[in-house]
């Protein structure tokens, strides 16, 4: 199997390192480029605002007792496709956000690389 | 009353009595035998005082405002009543129950007069004054029936009572007799005899009346005193009738009495209870709400407050079966709403800790096995690391996830090397619970880290760690990990998941700074930390 996403660079949200570490681990072996990690919503959205390139996002809801989604409104008007990453699922997410692509923790790598294709509109090949 | 001002003789004119008895007491034909035969006022005036019934005539406020031949007989009593209170006239004098015989005649009366309907009393005691010959008169204790019938004027408004009177003190005390000499069993000869059945029946009747007031006062106590809310509307536009200290609480304490729903509670008109009010009245079908929202403004000017409750409204039919008000019903349940409301964010809380340290342990697990490939020491690592992780979650369970102590974290994680090798020099410090799970896993990093290749690896080694706060305002942790008498320190070739967890958890958990050293005289690490970084994770 070829590697759909290799080359892609995604930022990640998520305030506790150990599990950052191992989004940018999982990302690493599936061939993207990790940016990041920002853990909290305020280093998110200096990120987004940046001018670096970015293909997609992985955004923990609640980062260091705020939620997320101003960075999910940055990111939508920036026109970069993302990914939720919740302990809650899709349950927890407000109406507004509820159907955007969202995975549970704790991950799998295929869980993590559906859930991007699918947020970023990449056929598998 | 004066239109007759020709006929009439003052303030105990029955004249003036004359045309509202008429329709009830003498009927059409009478009325027109009475028309035919002359003067209508002067022969009613003659016909009431030649009756052989007894009839007194009294202002609402129970004076006496005249009284008939008969009546002045029955009760030895003259005109010079007139005027007179009906209780000063006659007070049923000085015996036991005196007072409560005149309560009854009274009460009667007041009924009679307050409720616009006639009202009978079918047995009374009540004394009155007998004249003696030779000397003061005595008071007498009679025996009586009565019936009291409101007069109303053309608005409606009650102007006079008419009271008719019966002694029937012989009847009583004959059956009293015959019932004590012959006993309960031969009363039911007497009844068909004297028609005690019926005086009887009668009493029965009136001590039913009775005890279903008492009943009546006892129901409505109740409800007053219920822990539920509960309102009594009447009419289409739900009039308060009646409400419950409990229905008080939850409104306001607004005065809502006689005032219709809409009016009394206008904020709740949007919110469909009126319309569910109607549809009760229309329909006669009852209506049920569970855990219902409603916004109540319970004082004039304050925003809207939330209550949630159970309610049921149902239909209050009279007699006939016709709706003629609605009964509501419930309690105020907001407590139990907020109580489950906060269950459910706990439990969403607890959900999203439990897959979070999830995803921590799987991290360990993953990071863990990239540097051991040999599974029995992967196997090793990664319980150790788990250990430590519970450990801290041991002392936070303790606090109730509140915190825990600097000191207490650092005992936790090294003790396993013997207490003795590691000096702890510090003031108290509060982690939260992020910043102490933090603090856990550095240290077990550390310690294992000292016993593999630093100062615990060898016997007279010993680990040294101080800290102290600074600036109280937004206070910062300074603390210094320093290993010595051990062999001396080697950079390692390749960073390992140790330093990397512990420079990653520093600058991205705790938002600080860590310098690692590795110098001859042996490894040393120093942190700074805030200490007022308001993290949840």
């Amino acid at each position: 199997m070829t590697q759909p996403l290799s080359g892609r660079r995604v930022l990640i949200v998520e305030d506790e390192s150990l599990v950052a570490m191992l989004l940018e681990t999982i990302l690493e072996d599936m061939g993207c480029t990790p940016v990041g990690p920002a853990s909290t919503v305020a280093e998110g959205l200096s990120m987004v605002a940046a001018d670096e390139p970015l293909d997609a996002a992985l955004l923990d809801v609640n980062v260091a007792g705020s939620q997320v989604f101003p960075v999910a409104q940055a990111l939508k008007d920036r026109g970069v496709p993302f990914v939720f990453s919740t302990g809650y699922g899709e349950g927890g997410l407000p109406d507004a956000w509820r159907g955007q692509s969202t995975i549970q923790k704790p991950f799998t790598e295929a869980a993590i690389r559906d859930a991007l294709m699918a947020a970023m509109g990449v056929e598998n090949v | 009353m004066s239109q007759n001002a020709g006929q009439c003789s003052g303030r105990d004119c029955v004249n003036c009595l004359r045309l509202r008895a008429l329709p009830s007491d003498l009927g059409e034909a009478g009325l027109k035998q009475l028309v035919k035969s002359g003067d209508l006022a002067v022969d009613l005036a003659t016909a009431f005082d030649a009756s052989p019934n007894p009839y007194v005539v009294l202002t609402p406020d129970l004076r006496v405002a005249g009284a008939n031949k008969a009546y002045f007989e029955v009760t030895n009593s003259t005109r010079a009543i007139i005027g007179q209170p009906l209780f000063a006239a006659f007070d049923s004098g000085p015996g036991e129950e005196a007072p409560e015989n005149v309560r009854r005649v009274k009460a009667s009366l007041e009924k009679a007069r307050d409720t616009r309907q006639r009202d009978h009393l079918a047995l009374v005691r009540f004394s009155i004054p007998r004249a003696r010959p030779d000397g003061p008169p005595v008071m007498e204790e009679r025996f009586w029936s009565a019936t009291h019938t409101p007069i109303l004027n053309a608005e409606g408004e009650v102007v006079w009572l008419l009271q008719h009177t019966t002694d029937i003190t012989e009847l009583e005390q004959l059956r009293r007799r015959i019932e004590t000499t012959h006993g309960p069993a031969s009363s039911s000869a007497l009844d068909a005899m004297i028609g005690g059945n019926v005086l009887e029946r009668a009493r029965i009747v009136q001590e039913d009346n009775l005890r279903l007031a008492s009943e009546r006062n006892r129901l409505v106590e109740m409800f007053m005193q219920a822990p539920g809310f509960v309102a009594v509307l009447a009419g289409p536009t739900h009039v308060f009738q009646f409400y419950n200290d409990a229905y008080r609480r939850l409104i306001g304490y607004r005065d809502l009495e006689g005032l219709a729903s809409a009016e009394a509670l206008p904020e709740v008109v949007g919110q469909g209870f009126i319309d569910l009010l109607d549809s009760v009245f229309a329909t006669g079908e009852s209506v049920y709400g569970q855990a219902s929202l409603v916004k109540l403004q319970r004082s004039p000017g304050a925003p809207p407050e939330d209550a949630w409750v159970d309610f049921v409204y149902q239909p209050i039919r009279d007699s006939d079966g016709r709706i003629v008000g609605v009964f509501v019903q419930g309690h105020d349940v907001t407590e139990v709403v907020k109580a489950t409301e906060r269950q459910k964010l706990m439990i969403d809380e607890l959900n999203h800790r439990v897959k979070n340290t999830l995803a921590t342990v799987q991290s360990i697990a993953m990071q863990t096995a990239r540097s051991h490939p040999d599974p029995r020491t992967f196997a090793e690592s990664f319980q150790a690391r788990l250990m430590a992780l519970s450990h801290t979650h041991d002392l936070l369970t303790r606090s109730h996830w509140e915190g825990a102590d600097l000191g207490a974290v650092l005992a936790h994680e090294t003790e396993a090397h013997g207490p003795h090798r590691i000096t702890q020099v510090g003031p108290p410090v509060a982690l939260t619970p992020a910043a102490a799970l933090s603090f856990g896993m550095i240290f077990h990093e550390l310690a294992t880290n000292a016993a593999k290749y630093g100062a615990l690896s060898s016997p007279e080694g010993r680990v040294l760690v101080d800290w102290s706060v600074s600036d109280h305002l937004h206070p910062v942790l300074t603390l210094s990990w320093r290993e010595v008498d051990g062999p001396p320190a080697v950079p390692p070739a390749r960073k390992g998941f140790g330093s990397r967890l512990i420079e990653r958890n520093v600058r991205h958990d705790l938002a600080g700074e860590v310098k690692l050293d590795y110098a001859n005289t042996g490894f040393s690490a120093e942190f700074s930390t805030p200490l007022d970084r308001g993290k949840v994770s």
